[in-house]
């Protein structure tokens, strides 16, 4: 316990977090495997990641994917409809899926001795999935009010939706991954079998297991399932549009009508995709502008002028190039225009002064620390390791990018500032509530 | 050769249906096989890990669990006393004594306590929940010194400068206005007003904006004289640290604190009986309604609390969940539907809850309180009770996989006195309820005609026809008009 002496902790370097163990596999039909043994608590993980997203939607049928993703649950040759999680559950298990722009995940947790049972699971809807019109039917209505429900009557619950579409032109990170209402009223089950021929296939899936169990005896039953699973006819397509640079700065004020109770002000511009050099410095800009309540967003805009009720920095890092944005959510009383030039003030500090050295130093031990905490379940390892395999293409930056965030330079936050904070790279959005004009109140009695 | 009929499709629109039937049909490769499950591997035992326990002569508690996977700690101080010991009419006293403890302490300001936490890449978080309040601070091994003083400075003296009090305040009385436009805030403060009538669980943590108001820099100083005291506190130390160590530091950290001489008083207020109640909260250009029915159940030490659970995991939560079977794998009308049952040291609830499209408001409704019924009137299956009872005895070794999740529940076990030889026996105690234990705890807990209900949504389409459904007499009040001091709900 030597660390117990340090008077002066962490501020001359970051703890080092404990490396992860793995061994990567590629069976013939192209399945990636990637297994983590660790036999702290007998339990294992399963993590199947499909490299299809939001964006490998056409338009005219966003919210494909995760729609989709429903319908993984539905049957397949051995396993009724709805009683895949049954199954998990029966054993003590937890089971889930989600679906992001570029991947969709499906996940289980189990006692370690199930894990012939998830596996056989995971491998029977992936070859033999089960698709009719009316689960189909169904679960169309069940994503419609699911966008409802976390989008649309929500506060602020579009306001990652609006700034997507004004800040892209072409590329599909323009629309959300919920997918628009009459794309969703528009999907066929034909788009669906389509989809699952295109995207669903071995090679472009990653299969992650960490936990307790033995790699040999688990590849052995990984063969057994995942083997027969028929290699694809074609190649995956990835054929993305790319977005064009933006030429002029946009600025851009409307109105929304429902569930909107503040103004709010984003500041955006185009950045890098994840694993681009460039990426690791915004990371540190967003730390340095919105970790904690030092930080100069939070400082500023919240405690010391209070023109915000709440504001942050940010960037999605993500595998396509995506957006570093500021936010405001304006305090009663104080105005958009406000909230808006601090916001472009802070961004401007980062390029014409250098972060100071503290804050270079602090940014990296809230990575550190980030990195450490993040890794505490045997879910978080896998999404780790899932992370790396499938968007960085190369497993082993799971440990390395460490080394990659420490070696961030001050002169390197400066550059991508430099780079990225321009004029003609930025949109800057003024989303206002309905004036609260005429709304009627009904009371009892009324007629309808 | 299913497979290879599906080339024959031709363009032609009459053809395309049938052509898609084919599809569905043909998907499936020829040579997968048909078969079970496949058998479970050897059974592997879960064991509740180590932990230690001391108390300090001031009666301070402290739990520490050991675990040196990665070099950091956790640091939990948790205060017996939350927003149920709020003095009447000053809702939020506890909460802005909780917020104000990273805000200034006699010996270092605000910003001098964030520049501290933040740059040694740590966390700091505190705040107020019903029973209890808390500091928690989370930081890599070599800062666990000072991270543990910085617990022990926030909790044991926060200045409440009060620039930061009105700071705090201005910040919760502009979070109303975004609360009062989300469906899911108004159900639950109104559903719990309900509940619990003019006790204080009945009131939200936060506060209301004419309670938030009122609150004064003496209100806090008074709660934190009360209530923060050793001798009501527990400290849990979590993770890459040895049990000595972390004792002798606690008793570093904390060994000076005087404890208070005379417990507190149970709250004043008295949790009414359940009544049927109809409140719908009209929000107009909703898409859908929020739903919530429930009533005051069982205290967290009841003896029925574990059967009780059990019963309400049936209704709908893992491993059982009748509601979201019949209301979205059956009917398509939402994404969720679940029932859950709240437990503190006053009182405890359940309450089930559901969003639906506005247009489906009473249907799901029906179905919701159909269910209610349905658990108290019949047998549940052995069947459907074996899976839920798979699931919570079989989910047990996940629930102890991190030392934060240990904690907890050694810490739960703490705060409500429960007995802590019961933590590792979660599955026996599980496997043990039976078919008669349900029946008896959902005959005797569940009241499905005096269940409080909340809508919130736009009540023009649905009220006429909640009316119709046999739902009584509806209160229909707009979010302007709501205040939840008042008896009838209205300003």
């Amino acid at each position: 316990m030597a660390g117990l002496l340090a008077v002066s902790p962490a501020l001359d370097g970051a703890v080092r977090p404990t490396k992860l163990d793995y061994e990567l596999h590629t069976l013939d039909n192209g399945l990636t495997v990637i297994l983590s043994e660790d036999h702290s608590t007998p339990i294992v993980h399963l993590q199947m990641v499909y490299h299809v997203g939001s964006k490998n939607e056409r338009p005219g049928r966003t919210g494909f994917a995760h729609l989709f993703e429903h319908m993984m649950f539905k049957g397949s040759q051995n396993v009724a409809s709805d009683s895949h999680l049954t199954l998990i559950s029966r054993v003590g298990g937890d089971g889930n899926a989600y679906t992001t722009e570029d991947t969709t995940t499906f996940l289980q947790t189990v006692p370690s001795s199930y894990l012939p049972l998830v596996l056989w699971l995971e491998a029977d809807r992936m070859a033999t999935l089960r698709i009719d019109e009316q689960t189909f039917e169904a679960e169309r209505q069940v994503v419609q009010e699911e966008r409802r429900w976390r989008y649309e009557d929500s506060p602020f619950g579009l306001l990652s939706e609006i700034m997507y579409d004004h800040a892209y032109a072409v590329h599909p990170y323009k629309h959300s991954v919920i997918g628009s209402m009459a794309d969703l009223e528009a999907a066929s089950v034909e788009d669906v079998q389509a989809f699952f021929d295109t995207y669903y296939v071995p090679e472009n899936a990653t299969l992650v297991l960490v936990g307790d169990f033995d790699a040999a005896q688990a590849l052995a039953h990984i063969r057994l399932y995942f083997g027969r699973v028929p290699k694809a006819k074609r190649p995956v397509p990835r054929d993305i549009p790319r977005e064009p640079l933006p030429t002029s700065e946009r600025r851009v004020t409307l109105t929304q009508s429902e569930n909107w109770p503040l103004p709010a002000v984003i500041v955006a511009h185009h950045i890098t995709y994840d694993g681009h050099p460039d990426a690791y410095p915004l990371h540190i800009a967003a730390k340095v502008l919105s970790d904690g309540q030092s930080s100069r967003i939070y400082r500023r805009l919240v405690y010391e002028d209070q023109l915000a009720v709440s504001a942050f920095g940010d960037r999605l890092l993500i595998e396509d190039p995506n957006l570093f944005y500021a936010v405001s959510i304006v305090q009663p009383g104080r105005t958009p225009a406000e909230s808006e030039a601090a916001l472009i003030e802070e961004l401007d500090r980062l390029k014409t002064d250098f972060i100071s050295d503290r804050e270079l130093q602090q940014a990296k031990n809230q990575f550190a620390r980030d990195y450490v905490f993040g890794r505490a379940t045997i879910e978080q390892k896998a999404s780790h390791l899932s992370h790396a395999a499938v968007i960085h293409d190369d497993v082993s930056t799971v440990d390395a990018e460490f080394d990659i965030f420490m070696n961030v330079t001050r002169e390197d936050v400066r550059r991508v500032a430099r780079t990225y904070f321009t004029p003609e790279n930025r949109l800057t959005l003024t989303i206002l509530p309905a004036p609260p004009a005429g709304r009627s109140f009904l009371r009892p009695g009324d007629d309808q | 050769m299913r497979r290879g009929s599906l080339s024959t499709c031709g363009a032609g629109t009459a053809g395309l249906l049938l052509c898609l039937t084919a599809t569905a049909l043909a998907q499936q490769p020829v040579d997968w096989p048909r078969e079970s499950p496949p058998p479970p591997l050897p059974w592997r035992q879960a064991t509740f890990p180590p932990y230690e326990i001391r108390t300090l002569d001031n009666g301070l508690q402290v739990v520490v669990v050991m675990h040196h996977e990665q070099p950091a700690v956790n640091l939990r101080l948790i205060i017996g006393a939350g927003s149920a010991y709020d003095p009447a009419g000053k809702n939020g006293v506890a909460a802005f004594t909780g917020a104000l403890l990273d805000q200034g302490t006699t010996g270092r300001t605000a910003t001098e306590i964030a520049d501290a936490i933040d740059s040694i890449g740590g966390i700091l978080d505190v705040g107020a929940g019903t029973d209890l309040s808390f500091v928690n601070v989370l930081v890599m091994t070599d800062s666990f010194e000072f991270g543990l003083d910085l617990v022990a400075e926030s909790a044991r003296n926060p200045s409440f400068e009060r620039a930061e009090l009105e700071r705090q305040r201005q910040q919760v009385l502009s979070g109303f206005q975004v609360s009062l436009d989300d469906p899911e805030y108004l159900a639950s403060v109104v559903l719990s007003r309900l509940l619990y009538g003019f006790h204080p669980y009945g009131m939200p943590s936060n506060g209301t904006p004419e309670s938030v108001r009122q609150i004064t820099r003496d209100d806090l100083l008074a709660f934190h004289a009360e209530h923060y005291a050793p001798n009501n506190a527990l400290l849990a130390i979590v993770g890459d640290i040895d049990a000595e160590s972390a004792f002798a530091a606690a008793e570093r950290a904390f060994g000076g604190w005087t404890p208070r001489t005379s417990a507190a008083e149970p709250p004043a207020g008295r949790i009414p009986e359940p009544t049927r109640r109809v409140v719908v909260i009209d929000k107009p250009g909703s898409l859908q309604t929020a739903i919530r029915v429930g009533h005051i159940a069982l205290s967290r030490t009841s003896p029925d609390y574990l059967p009780f659970d059990v019963a309400i995991k049936i209704l709908g939560g893992e491993g059982g969940n009748r509601l979201g079977s019949v209301l979205r794998t059956e009917r398509a009308l939402t994404y969720s539907a679940s029932a859950e049952i709240s437990s503190g040291r006053y009182g405890g609830d359940f309450i089930g809850k559901t969003d639906t499209r506005t247009e489906a408001t009473v249907e799901a409704l029906r179905l919701m309180v159909g269910e209610v019924g349905r658990l108290r009137r019949e047998r549940v299956s052995r069947r459907e009770l074996e899976n839920a009872r798979a699931y919570l005895a079989g989910n047990f070794p996940l629930t102890i996989e991190t030392p934060n999740a240990i904690a907890a529940q050694v810490l739960e076990s703490l705060v409500y006195g429960l007995d802590l030889d019961d933590l590792p026996t979660y599955p026996n105690r599980i496997n043990a309820v039976t078919v008669e234990d349900i029946r008896r705890v959902a005959r005797t807990y569940l009241r499905p005609d005096r269940l409080a209900i909340v809508l919130v949504g736009e009540a023009r389409v649905f009220v006429n026809d909640l009316r119709r459904a046999g739902f009584g007499d509806v209160e229909v009040l707009s979010v302007g008009e709501l205040d939840l001091s008042s008896p009838d709900l209205r300003r």
